[in-house]
Protein backbone atom coordinates (compact mmCIF):
# COMPACT_ATOMS: atom_id res chain seq x y z
CA UNK A 1 0.00 0.00 0.00
CA UNK A 2 2.87 2.16 1.01
CA UNK A 3 4.17 1.29 -2.40
CA UNK A 4 1.11 2.56 -4.57
CA UNK A 5 0.62 5.77 -2.38
CA UNK A 6 4.49 7.16 -3.13
CA UNK A 7 4.05 5.65 -6.78
CA UNK A 8 1.24 7.81 -7.71
CA UNK A 9 2.97 10.78 -6.11
CA UNK A 10 5.11 10.29 -9.03
CA UNK A 11 3.22 10.95 -11.71
CA UNK A 12 2.24 14.27 -10.06
CA UNK A 13 5.44 16.38 -12.33
CA UNK A 14 4.32 15.31 -15.45
CA UNK A 15 0.42 15.93 -15.05
CA UNK A 16 1.44 19.07 -14.07
CA UNK A 17 3.50 19.61 -16.65
CA UNK A 18 1.21 18.52 -19.48
CA UNK A 19 -1.92 20.23 -18.02
CA UNK A 20 0.60 23.63 -17.51
CA UNK A 21 1.96 23.49 -20.93
CA UNK A 22 -0.52 21.41 -22.93
CA UNK A 23 -4.13 21.88 -22.11
CA UNK A 24 -3.79 25.49 -20.83
CA UNK A 25 -2.59 26.45 -23.96
CA UNK A 26 -5.06 24.57 -26.54
CA UNK A 27 -7.80 26.64 -24.13
CA UNK A 28 -6.55 29.63 -24.61
CA UNK A 29 -5.80 29.00 -28.28
CA UNK A 30 -9.62 29.13 -28.18
CA UNK A 31 -10.12 31.70 -26.03
CA UNK A 32 -7.67 33.54 -28.62
CA UNK A 33 -9.84 32.68 -31.52
CA UNK A 34 -12.98 34.44 -30.36
CA UNK A 35 -10.85 38.04 -29.39
CA UNK A 36 -11.03 41.27 -31.42
CA UNK A 37 -8.33 41.64 -34.09
CA UNK A 38 -6.05 44.23 -32.78
CA UNK A 39 -3.64 47.06 -34.96
CA UNK A 40 -0.79 47.83 -33.87
CA UNK A 41 -0.32 44.40 -31.20
CA UNK A 42 -1.34 40.85 -31.73
CA UNK A 43 -4.78 41.07 -30.37
CA UNK A 44 -7.23 43.98 -29.57
CA UNK A 45 -10.15 43.87 -26.68
CA UNK A 46 -13.58 42.22 -26.12
CA UNK A 47 -14.48 38.90 -28.25
CA UNK A 48 -16.16 38.20 -31.34
CA UNK A 49 -17.09 35.04 -33.55
CA UNK A 50 -15.97 37.31 -36.67
CA UNK A 51 -12.76 35.72 -37.20
CA UNK A 52 -14.53 32.20 -38.01
CA UNK A 53 -16.65 33.87 -40.84
CA UNK A 54 -13.52 35.04 -41.91
CA UNK A 55 -11.58 32.07 -41.77
CA UNK A 56 -14.79 29.85 -43.19
CA UNK A 57 -16.10 32.69 -46.08
CA UNK A 58 -12.90 33.52 -47.40
CA UNK A 59 -12.12 31.28 -50.65
CA UNK A 60 -8.29 31.10 -50.38
CA UNK A 61 -8.61 30.01 -46.98
CA UNK A 62 -11.32 27.26 -47.37
CA UNK A 63 -9.36 26.32 -50.84
CA UNK A 64 -5.87 26.10 -49.18
CA UNK A 65 -8.24 23.75 -46.07
CA UNK A 66 -8.84 21.27 -48.78
CA UNK A 67 -5.40 21.22 -50.37
CA UNK A 68 -4.20 20.48 -47.26
CA UNK A 69 -6.92 17.58 -46.37
CA UNK A 70 -6.71 16.18 -50.03
CA UNK A 71 -2.33 15.87 -49.85
CA UNK A 72 -3.15 14.38 -45.91
CA UNK A 73 -5.35 11.85 -48.00
CA UNK A 74 -3.07 11.33 -50.75
CA UNK A 75 0.41 11.13 -48.70
CA UNK A 76 -1.43 8.63 -46.38
CA UNK A 77 -2.57 6.17 -49.16
CA UNK A 78 0.87 6.34 -50.56
CA UNK A 79 2.29 5.86 -47.49
CA UNK A 80 -0.14 2.21 -47.57
CA UNK A 81 0.96 1.00 -50.85
CA UNK A 82 4.89 1.68 -50.09
CA UNK A 83 5.06 0.43 -45.92
CA UNK A 84 2.56 -2.85 -46.56
CA UNK A 85 5.11 -4.92 -48.47
CA UNK A 86 8.04 -3.48 -46.48
CA UNK A 87 5.18 -4.68 -43.33
CA UNK A 88 5.25 -7.94 -44.70
CA UNK A 89 8.86 -8.19 -45.67
CA UNK A 90 9.59 -7.69 -42.06
CA UNK A 91 7.40 -9.77 -40.00
CA UNK A 92 8.56 -12.39 -41.95
CA UNK A 93 12.05 -12.46 -42.66
CA UNK A 94 14.42 -14.61 -40.61
CA UNK A 95 15.96 -13.02 -37.34
CA UNK A 96 18.86 -12.98 -38.32
CA UNK A 97 17.91 -10.32 -41.05
CA UNK A 98 15.46 -8.41 -39.16
CA UNK A 99 17.66 -6.16 -37.34
CA UNK A 100 19.21 -5.10 -40.80
CA UNK A 101 16.33 -4.36 -42.14
CA UNK A 102 14.22 -2.91 -39.07
CA UNK A 103 17.61 -0.62 -38.83
CA UNK A 104 16.61 0.66 -42.62
CA UNK A 105 13.19 1.64 -41.99
CA UNK A 106 13.77 3.17 -38.38
CA UNK A 107 17.10 5.06 -39.69
CA UNK A 108 15.17 7.56 -41.16
CA UNK A 109 13.05 8.34 -38.13
CA UNK A 110 16.24 9.44 -36.32
CA UNK A 111 17.09 12.06 -39.11
CA UNK A 112 15.02 15.06 -38.72
CA UNK A 113 12.88 16.20 -41.71
CA UNK A 114 14.24 18.78 -42.67
CA UNK A 115 17.48 17.28 -43.38
CA UNK A 116 15.38 14.18 -45.01
CA UNK A 117 13.77 17.19 -47.73
CA UNK A 118 16.90 18.55 -48.52
CA UNK A 119 18.20 14.87 -49.59
CA UNK A 120 15.68 15.54 -52.00
CA UNK A 121 16.40 18.93 -52.95
CA UNK A 122 19.85 17.63 -54.28
CA UNK A 123 18.58 14.58 -55.71
CA UNK A 124 16.27 15.76 -57.37
CA UNK A 125 17.99 19.41 -58.42
CA UNK A 126 18.31 20.60 -62.12
CA UNK A 127 21.89 19.10 -62.32
CA UNK A 128 21.17 16.57 -59.79
CA UNK A 129 21.97 12.95 -59.92
CA UNK A 130 18.27 11.95 -61.42
CA UNK A 131 18.05 14.32 -64.41
CA UNK A 132 21.78 13.52 -64.98
CA UNK A 133 20.78 9.49 -65.36
CA UNK A 134 18.06 10.36 -67.43
CA UNK A 135 19.57 12.43 -69.68
CA UNK A 136 22.13 9.67 -70.15
CA UNK A 137 20.07 7.15 -70.43
CA UNK A 138 18.15 9.22 -73.32
CA UNK A 139 14.56 9.29 -71.67
CA UNK A 140 14.68 13.29 -71.40
CA UNK A 141 16.79 15.88 -74.05
CA UNK A 142 16.71 18.91 -71.53
CA UNK A 143 16.78 18.31 -67.73
CA UNK A 144 13.38 18.59 -65.67
CA UNK A 145 12.40 20.97 -63.24
CA UNK A 146 11.66 18.96 -60.40
CA UNK A 147 11.52 20.94 -57.24
CA UNK A 148 9.08 23.36 -55.80
CA UNK A 149 5.84 22.28 -57.13
CA UNK A 150 3.22 19.88 -55.41
CA UNK A 151 3.92 16.50 -56.39
CA UNK A 152 7.84 17.10 -54.77
CA UNK A 153 5.91 17.73 -51.36
CA UNK A 154 3.81 14.42 -51.53
CA UNK A 155 7.06 12.51 -52.19
CA UNK A 156 9.44 14.16 -49.75
CA UNK A 157 6.13 13.82 -47.01
CA UNK A 158 5.15 10.06 -47.99
CA UNK A 159 9.23 9.79 -47.26
CA UNK A 160 8.84 11.35 -43.97
CA UNK A 161 5.84 9.52 -43.00
CA UNK A 162 7.16 5.68 -44.33
CA UNK A 163 8.87 4.76 -41.51
CA UNK A 164 5.73 6.00 -39.42
CA UNK A 165 3.26 3.29 -40.88
CA UNK A 166 5.59 0.42 -41.21
CA UNK A 167 6.11 -0.29 -37.87
CA UNK A 168 2.41 -0.59 -36.64
CA UNK A 169 1.47 -2.78 -39.70
CA UNK A 170 4.50 -5.11 -38.53
CA UNK A 171 3.19 -5.57 -34.90
CA UNK A 172 0.38 -6.04 -35.92
CA UNK A 173 1.37 -9.09 -38.70
CA UNK A 174 3.72 -10.43 -35.88
CA UNK A 175 0.26 -10.44 -33.66
CA UNK A 176 -1.29 -12.60 -36.36
CA UNK A 177 -1.37 -16.47 -35.81
CA UNK A 178 0.39 -18.40 -38.15
CA UNK A 179 -1.96 -20.88 -37.41
CA UNK A 180 -4.39 -19.23 -39.28
CA UNK A 181 -2.17 -18.59 -42.38
CA UNK A 182 -1.45 -22.37 -42.43
CA UNK A 183 -5.09 -23.29 -41.98
CA UNK A 184 -6.16 -21.67 -45.04
CA UNK A 185 -3.95 -22.93 -46.93
CA UNK A 186 -4.55 -26.61 -46.21
CA UNK A 187 -7.76 -26.16 -46.76
CA UNK A 188 -6.96 -24.91 -50.23
CA UNK A 189 -7.00 -21.36 -50.63
CA UNK A 190 -4.58 -19.70 -52.79
CA UNK A 191 -1.68 -17.42 -51.38
CA UNK A 192 -4.24 -13.85 -52.99
CA UNK A 193 -7.03 -15.75 -50.90
CA UNK A 194 -5.44 -16.32 -47.86
CA UNK A 195 -3.93 -12.71 -47.69
CA UNK A 196 -7.25 -10.70 -48.47
CA UNK A 197 -8.88 -13.22 -46.39
CA UNK A 198 -6.80 -13.43 -43.42
CA UNK A 199 -3.96 -11.45 -43.46
CA UNK A 200 -4.92 -8.11 -44.56
CA UNK A 201 -8.06 -7.97 -42.39
CA UNK A 202 -6.22 -9.13 -39.29
CA UNK A 203 -3.41 -6.16 -40.27
CA UNK A 204 -6.49 -3.92 -40.56
CA UNK A 205 -6.57 -2.41 -37.01
CA UNK A 206 -2.77 -1.68 -37.26
CA UNK A 207 -3.51 -0.10 -41.21
CA UNK A 208 -6.53 2.14 -39.72
CA UNK A 209 -4.67 3.84 -37.10
CA UNK A 210 -1.73 4.35 -39.26
CA UNK A 211 -3.35 5.98 -41.75
CA UNK A 212 -5.23 8.01 -39.14
CA UNK A 213 -1.76 8.93 -38.18
CA UNK A 214 -0.23 10.02 -41.28
CA UNK A 215 -3.31 11.68 -42.73
CA UNK A 216 -2.97 14.10 -39.21
CA UNK A 217 0.42 14.81 -39.56
CA UNK A 218 0.89 15.36 -43.15
CA UNK A 219 -2.15 17.97 -43.36
CA UNK A 220 -0.73 19.80 -40.58
CA UNK A 221 3.06 19.67 -42.05
CA UNK A 222 4.88 23.34 -41.89
CA UNK A 223 8.50 22.75 -43.18
CA UNK A 224 8.40 20.51 -46.39
CA UNK A 225 5.78 22.69 -48.06
CA UNK A 226 7.80 25.32 -47.11
CA UNK A 227 10.79 24.32 -48.45
CA UNK A 228 10.04 22.90 -51.06
CA UNK A 229 6.44 23.53 -52.35
CA UNK A 230 7.52 26.82 -54.01
CA UNK A 231 5.11 29.65 -54.55
CA UNK A 232 2.29 28.12 -56.12
CA UNK A 233 0.90 26.17 -53.69
CA UNK A 234 -0.83 27.53 -50.53
CA UNK A 235 -1.52 24.93 -48.01
CA UNK A 236 -3.27 26.12 -44.46
CA UNK A 237 -0.31 25.49 -42.32
CA UNK A 238 1.37 27.84 -43.76
CA UNK A 239 -0.61 30.61 -44.13
CA UNK A 240 -1.74 29.68 -40.35
CA UNK A 241 2.02 31.06 -39.39
CA UNK A 242 1.76 33.54 -42.31
CA UNK A 243 -1.04 34.95 -39.88
CA UNK A 244 0.68 34.08 -36.48
CA UNK A 245 4.52 35.60 -37.52
CA UNK A 246 3.98 37.51 -40.53
CA UNK A 247 1.02 39.62 -40.04
CA UNK A 248 1.27 39.16 -36.14
CA UNK A 249 -2.88 38.75 -36.43
CA UNK A 250 -3.17 35.95 -33.45
CA UNK A 251 -6.82 35.71 -33.35
CA UNK A 252 -7.25 35.29 -36.99
CA UNK A 253 -4.50 33.02 -36.82
CA UNK A 254 -6.16 30.66 -33.92
CA UNK A 255 -9.58 30.26 -35.87
CA UNK A 256 -7.65 28.80 -38.68
CA UNK A 257 -5.56 26.68 -36.79
CA UNK A 258 -9.57 25.63 -35.01
CA UNK A 259 -11.11 25.29 -38.25
CA UNK A 260 -7.88 22.44 -39.81
CA UNK A 261 -8.07 20.92 -36.24
CA UNK A 262 -11.70 20.44 -37.04
CA UNK A 263 -11.61 19.30 -40.47
CA UNK A 264 -9.22 16.99 -39.47
CA UNK A 265 -10.97 15.81 -37.05
CA UNK A 266 -14.21 15.06 -39.10
CA UNK A 267 -12.41 13.38 -41.73
CA UNK A 268 -10.62 10.98 -38.90
CA UNK A 269 -14.00 10.27 -37.26
CA UNK A 270 -15.83 9.74 -40.62
CA UNK A 271 -12.84 7.34 -41.84
CA UNK A 272 -12.90 5.38 -38.69
CA UNK A 273 -17.37 4.77 -39.37
CA UNK A 274 -16.43 3.71 -42.50
CA UNK A 275 -13.74 1.34 -42.04
CA UNK A 276 -15.66 0.57 -39.17
CA UNK A 277 -17.23 -2.85 -40.94
CA UNK A 278 -13.24 -3.99 -41.87
CA UNK A 279 -12.21 -3.11 -38.31
CA UNK A 280 -15.22 -5.08 -36.31
CA UNK A 281 -14.85 -8.07 -38.81
CA UNK A 282 -11.26 -8.91 -37.43
CA UNK A 283 -12.13 -8.01 -33.92
CA UNK A 284 -14.84 -10.89 -33.66
CA UNK B 1 6.12 -18.02 -59.28
CA UNK B 2 10.45 -17.09 -60.39
CA UNK B 3 9.60 -13.90 -62.28
CA UNK B 4 7.00 -12.86 -59.44
CA UNK B 5 9.50 -13.56 -56.24
CA UNK B 6 12.32 -11.36 -58.80
CA UNK B 7 9.85 -8.78 -59.34
CA UNK B 8 8.70 -8.21 -55.24
CA UNK B 9 12.34 -8.81 -54.80
CA UNK B 10 13.18 -5.99 -56.94
CA UNK B 11 10.41 -3.99 -55.46
CA UNK B 12 11.04 -4.10 -51.94
CA UNK B 13 14.79 -3.00 -52.69
CA UNK B 14 13.54 0.00 -54.49
CA UNK B 15 11.38 0.73 -51.14
CA UNK B 16 14.41 0.70 -48.89
CA UNK B 17 16.46 2.28 -51.85
CA UNK B 18 13.74 4.73 -51.44
CA UNK B 19 14.25 5.47 -48.00
CA UNK B 20 17.91 5.64 -47.65
CA UNK B 21 18.63 7.49 -50.76
CA UNK B 22 18.20 11.52 -49.37
CA UNK B 23 20.51 10.45 -46.16
CA UNK B 24 22.99 8.74 -48.72
CA UNK B 25 22.94 11.36 -50.77
CA UNK B 26 23.34 14.26 -47.78
CA UNK B 27 26.35 12.57 -46.17
CA UNK B 28 28.04 11.70 -49.17
CA UNK B 29 27.71 15.47 -50.59
CA UNK B 30 29.09 17.52 -47.84
CA UNK B 31 32.42 15.49 -48.81
CA UNK B 32 32.52 17.32 -51.90
CA UNK B 33 35.77 18.88 -52.64
CA UNK B 34 34.08 21.27 -55.27
CA UNK B 35 32.62 25.03 -54.82
CA UNK B 36 29.12 23.37 -55.55
CA UNK B 37 26.16 21.43 -54.37
CA UNK B 38 26.71 18.65 -56.69
CA UNK B 39 26.15 14.53 -56.52
CA UNK B 40 27.94 12.73 -56.89
CA UNK B 41 30.71 14.88 -55.45
CA UNK B 42 33.50 16.57 -56.91
CA UNK B 43 36.74 14.70 -54.86
CA UNK B 44 36.85 13.99 -51.14
CA UNK B 45 37.20 16.94 -48.76
CA UNK B 46 36.32 17.90 -45.13
CA UNK B 47 36.72 21.40 -46.08
CA UNK B 48 32.87 22.54 -45.87
CA UNK B 49 32.70 20.82 -41.88
CA UNK B 50 35.96 23.55 -41.50
CA UNK B 51 33.78 26.07 -43.02
CA UNK B 52 30.33 25.06 -40.63
CA UNK B 53 33.11 24.93 -38.02
CA UNK B 54 34.12 28.34 -38.51
CA UNK B 55 30.87 29.75 -39.32
CA UNK B 56 29.90 31.72 -35.90
CA UNK B 57 25.68 31.22 -37.00
CA UNK B 58 25.89 27.44 -37.05
CA UNK B 59 27.89 26.75 -34.23
CA UNK B 60 25.82 29.06 -32.03
CA UNK B 61 23.05 27.38 -33.40
CA UNK B 62 24.49 23.79 -32.74
CA UNK B 63 25.24 24.62 -29.30
CA UNK B 64 22.07 25.82 -28.92
CA UNK B 65 20.11 22.43 -29.92
CA UNK B 66 22.68 20.32 -28.00
CA UNK B 67 21.62 22.19 -25.28
CA UNK B 68 17.84 22.43 -25.50
CA UNK B 69 18.12 18.46 -26.53
CA UNK B 70 20.31 17.28 -23.40
CA UNK B 71 18.05 19.28 -21.08
CA UNK B 72 14.67 17.70 -22.54
CA UNK B 73 16.28 14.94 -22.54
CA UNK B 74 17.04 14.37 -18.85
CA UNK B 75 14.14 16.23 -17.92
CA UNK B 76 11.59 14.42 -20.01
CA UNK B 77 13.47 10.69 -18.91
CA UNK B 78 12.88 11.56 -15.35
CA UNK B 79 9.08 12.43 -15.74
CA UNK B 80 8.51 9.95 -18.26
CA UNK B 81 10.29 7.29 -15.88
CA UNK B 82 8.30 8.71 -12.80
CA UNK B 83 4.92 8.88 -15.02
CA UNK B 84 5.10 5.43 -16.29
CA UNK B 85 5.82 3.75 -12.72
CA UNK B 86 2.66 5.96 -11.69
CA UNK B 87 0.64 4.44 -14.86
CA UNK B 88 1.64 1.03 -13.87
CA UNK B 89 -0.25 1.35 -10.77
CA UNK B 90 -3.11 2.90 -11.57
CA UNK B 91 -6.44 0.85 -12.16
CA UNK B 92 -7.54 0.28 -15.64
CA UNK B 93 -9.58 3.22 -16.24
CA UNK B 94 -7.49 5.91 -14.36
CA UNK B 95 -4.41 4.26 -16.41
CA UNK B 96 -6.19 5.12 -19.89
CA UNK B 97 -6.89 9.11 -18.75
CA UNK B 98 -3.33 8.84 -18.09
CA UNK B 99 -1.76 7.44 -20.54
CA UNK B 100 -4.19 9.88 -22.74
CA UNK B 101 -2.83 12.78 -21.29
CA UNK B 102 0.61 11.86 -21.27
CA UNK B 103 -0.02 10.86 -24.96
CA UNK B 104 -1.59 14.03 -25.95
CA UNK B 105 1.58 16.40 -27.60
CA UNK B 106 2.24 13.23 -29.94
CA UNK B 107 -1.21 12.59 -31.09
CA UNK B 108 -2.23 16.53 -31.59
CA UNK B 109 0.05 17.75 -34.35
CA UNK B 110 3.13 19.81 -32.74
CA UNK B 111 2.06 23.00 -35.12
CA UNK B 112 -1.22 22.91 -33.05
CA UNK B 113 1.02 22.80 -29.60
CA UNK B 114 3.41 25.18 -31.00
CA UNK B 115 0.32 27.82 -31.45
CA UNK B 116 -1.41 27.45 -28.14
CA UNK B 117 2.21 27.68 -25.95
CA UNK B 118 3.02 30.65 -28.38
CA UNK B 119 0.02 32.53 -27.27
CA UNK B 120 0.14 31.11 -23.47
CA UNK B 121 3.75 31.41 -22.71
CA UNK B 122 3.59 35.84 -24.28
CA UNK B 123 0.38 36.04 -21.67
CA UNK B 124 2.68 34.83 -18.76
CA UNK B 125 5.74 36.88 -19.61
CA UNK B 126 7.63 33.68 -21.25
CA UNK B 127 6.55 34.66 -25.02
CA UNK B 128 10.08 34.80 -27.66
CA UNK B 129 12.48 33.45 -24.17
CA UNK B 130 14.63 30.49 -23.86
CA UNK B 131 12.69 28.95 -21.15
CA UNK B 132 9.48 28.80 -23.37
CA UNK B 133 11.15 27.56 -26.49
CA UNK B 134 12.93 24.65 -23.47
CA UNK B 135 9.30 23.67 -22.01
CA UNK B 136 8.14 23.42 -25.45
CA UNK B 137 10.56 21.23 -26.06
CA UNK B 138 10.30 19.29 -22.78
CA UNK B 139 6.13 18.71 -23.27
CA UNK B 140 6.72 17.20 -27.52
CA UNK B 141 9.57 15.30 -26.40
CA UNK B 142 7.62 13.59 -22.87
CA UNK B 143 5.69 11.03 -24.81
CA UNK B 144 8.60 9.27 -26.01
CA UNK B 145 10.37 8.54 -22.99
CA UNK B 146 6.94 7.55 -21.47
CA UNK B 147 6.19 4.93 -23.82
CA UNK B 148 9.22 3.29 -24.30
CA UNK B 149 9.79 3.30 -20.41
CA UNK B 150 6.17 2.00 -19.87
CA UNK B 151 6.61 -0.51 -22.54
CA UNK B 152 9.68 -1.80 -20.96
CA UNK B 153 7.90 -1.43 -17.58
CA UNK B 154 4.84 -3.72 -18.91
CA UNK B 155 7.27 -7.07 -19.58
CA UNK B 156 8.22 -6.96 -16.11
CA UNK B 157 6.70 -9.09 -13.76
CA UNK B 158 4.86 -7.67 -10.77
CA UNK B 159 5.70 -10.97 -8.47
CA UNK B 160 9.31 -9.69 -8.53
CA UNK B 161 8.70 -6.16 -6.67
CA UNK B 162 5.99 -8.25 -4.69
CA UNK B 163 9.19 -10.54 -3.56
CA UNK B 164 11.77 -7.87 -3.01
CA UNK B 165 9.01 -5.85 -1.27
CA UNK B 166 8.59 -8.93 1.03
CA UNK B 167 11.94 -9.54 2.05
CA UNK B 168 12.57 -6.35 3.47
CA UNK B 169 13.59 -3.68 0.35
CA UNK B 170 12.68 0.11 0.38
CA UNK B 171 10.80 0.94 -2.67
CA UNK B 172 14.10 3.01 -3.90
CA UNK B 173 16.21 -0.45 -3.63
CA UNK B 174 13.46 -2.06 -5.50
CA UNK B 175 13.56 0.39 -8.23
CA UNK B 176 17.30 0.98 -8.44
CA UNK B 177 17.99 -2.84 -7.95
CA UNK B 178 15.46 -4.56 -9.23
CA UNK B 179 12.98 -2.55 -12.02
CA UNK B 180 16.23 -0.38 -13.20
CA UNK B 181 18.43 -3.18 -14.54
CA UNK B 182 14.99 -4.48 -16.20
CA UNK B 183 14.00 -1.39 -17.76
CA UNK B 184 17.47 0.31 -18.37
CA UNK B 185 17.21 -0.30 -22.40
CA UNK B 186 13.75 1.02 -22.82
CA UNK B 187 15.15 4.38 -20.82
CA UNK B 188 17.77 4.51 -23.18
CA UNK B 189 15.75 3.73 -26.41
CA UNK B 190 13.46 6.39 -24.90
CA UNK B 191 15.67 8.88 -23.95
CA UNK B 192 17.26 8.65 -27.62
CA UNK B 193 14.53 9.62 -29.32
CA UNK B 194 13.41 12.36 -27.21
CA UNK B 195 17.29 13.84 -27.47
CA UNK B 196 16.79 13.29 -31.37
CA UNK B 197 13.41 14.60 -32.07
CA UNK B 198 13.98 17.79 -29.78
CA UNK B 199 17.79 17.81 -31.81
CA UNK B 200 15.43 18.32 -34.96
CA UNK B 201 12.47 19.78 -34.20
CA UNK B 202 11.23 22.67 -37.34
CA UNK B 203 7.77 23.52 -36.53
CA UNK B 204 7.58 24.40 -32.56
CA UNK B 205 11.02 26.21 -32.50
CA UNK B 206 10.22 28.45 -35.56
CA UNK B 207 7.23 29.81 -33.37
CA UNK B 208 8.51 29.83 -30.27
CA UNK B 209 12.39 30.89 -30.81
CA UNK B 210 13.61 33.63 -28.74
CA UNK B 211 14.97 36.78 -30.58
CA UNK B 212 18.39 35.58 -32.76
CA UNK B 213 17.64 32.43 -31.03
CA UNK B 214 18.02 30.45 -34.27
CA UNK B 215 18.49 26.09 -32.93
CA UNK B 216 20.17 24.34 -35.77
CA UNK B 217 17.31 23.14 -37.77
CA UNK B 218 16.16 26.90 -38.29
CA UNK B 219 19.91 27.79 -39.41
CA UNK B 220 19.78 25.09 -41.67
CA UNK B 221 16.09 26.09 -42.71
CA UNK B 222 17.32 29.82 -43.32
CA UNK B 223 20.64 28.16 -45.25
CA UNK B 224 18.68 26.18 -47.64
CA UNK B 225 16.42 29.09 -48.46
CA UNK B 226 19.12 31.76 -49.13
CA UNK B 227 22.73 30.21 -49.93
CA UNK B 228 22.67 26.55 -51.22
CA UNK B 229 26.12 25.28 -50.79
CA UNK B 230 27.81 22.35 -49.61
CA UNK B 231 28.20 23.98 -46.12
CA UNK B 232 24.10 22.99 -45.30
CA UNK B 233 25.61 19.18 -46.45
CA UNK B 234 28.06 19.57 -43.80
CA UNK B 235 25.29 20.69 -40.96
CA UNK B 236 22.52 18.02 -41.89
CA UNK B 237 25.56 15.67 -41.83
CA UNK B 238 26.55 16.48 -38.60
CA UNK B 239 23.00 15.54 -37.14
CA UNK B 240 22.93 12.34 -39.02
CA UNK B 241 26.17 12.11 -37.18
CA UNK B 242 24.68 12.40 -33.72
CA UNK B 243 22.03 10.60 -34.33
CA UNK B 244 23.49 7.68 -35.16
CA UNK B 245 26.22 7.98 -32.69
CA UNK B 246 23.50 7.63 -29.96
CA UNK B 247 22.55 4.32 -31.55
CA UNK B 248 26.21 3.39 -31.26
CA UNK B 249 26.19 4.03 -27.85
CA UNK B 250 23.00 1.89 -27.28
CA UNK B 251 24.33 -0.99 -29.29
CA UNK B 252 27.35 -0.83 -27.00
CA UNK B 253 26.04 -0.37 -23.43
CA UNK B 254 22.69 -2.46 -23.57
CA UNK B 255 22.31 -3.81 -27.25
CA UNK B 256 20.49 -3.07 -29.98
CA UNK B 257 18.62 -6.12 -29.87
CA UNK B 258 17.61 -6.09 -26.75
CA UNK B 259 15.70 -2.38 -27.37
CA UNK B 260 13.38 -3.17 -30.39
Amino acid sequence: MNRRISRLVLGIPAVLLLIAFVVVPYIEMLTMSLRMPGSGMPYGVGFTLGNFGHALGDPLYRGALARSLMLGAVVAALCLLLSYPVALHLARVSDRWHLVFYVCVVSPLLVGVLVRNFGWMIILAVDGPLNRLLLTVGLIDTPLRMLFNQGVVILALVHVFVPFMVLPITNALRNIDGALVEASASLGASDTRTFWRITFPLSFPGVQAALVLVFVLASSAYVTPALLGGQAVALLPSLIVDQLIGALAWPFGAALAIVLAAAMSLVVLAFTALSRPLAERTST
Amino acid sequence: MRPLVILSGVGLASIYGFLLAPLVVVVLSSLTAGELMRFPPQGVSLRWFSRFYESAGFIDALLLSLRVAAVSTVVVTLVGGMAALCHRTLSRRLGGWFRLLLLLPLLIPELLTAIGLLFFLSRIGLGKSLIGLQLGHIVITLPFAFISIAAALQQVDPALEDASDSLGASGWQTFRHILLPLIKAGALMGALFAFVTSFDMFTLSFLLKPVGGDTLPLALFNYLTYDFDPTAAAAATISILLAFAGVWVIDRTVGLRRVM
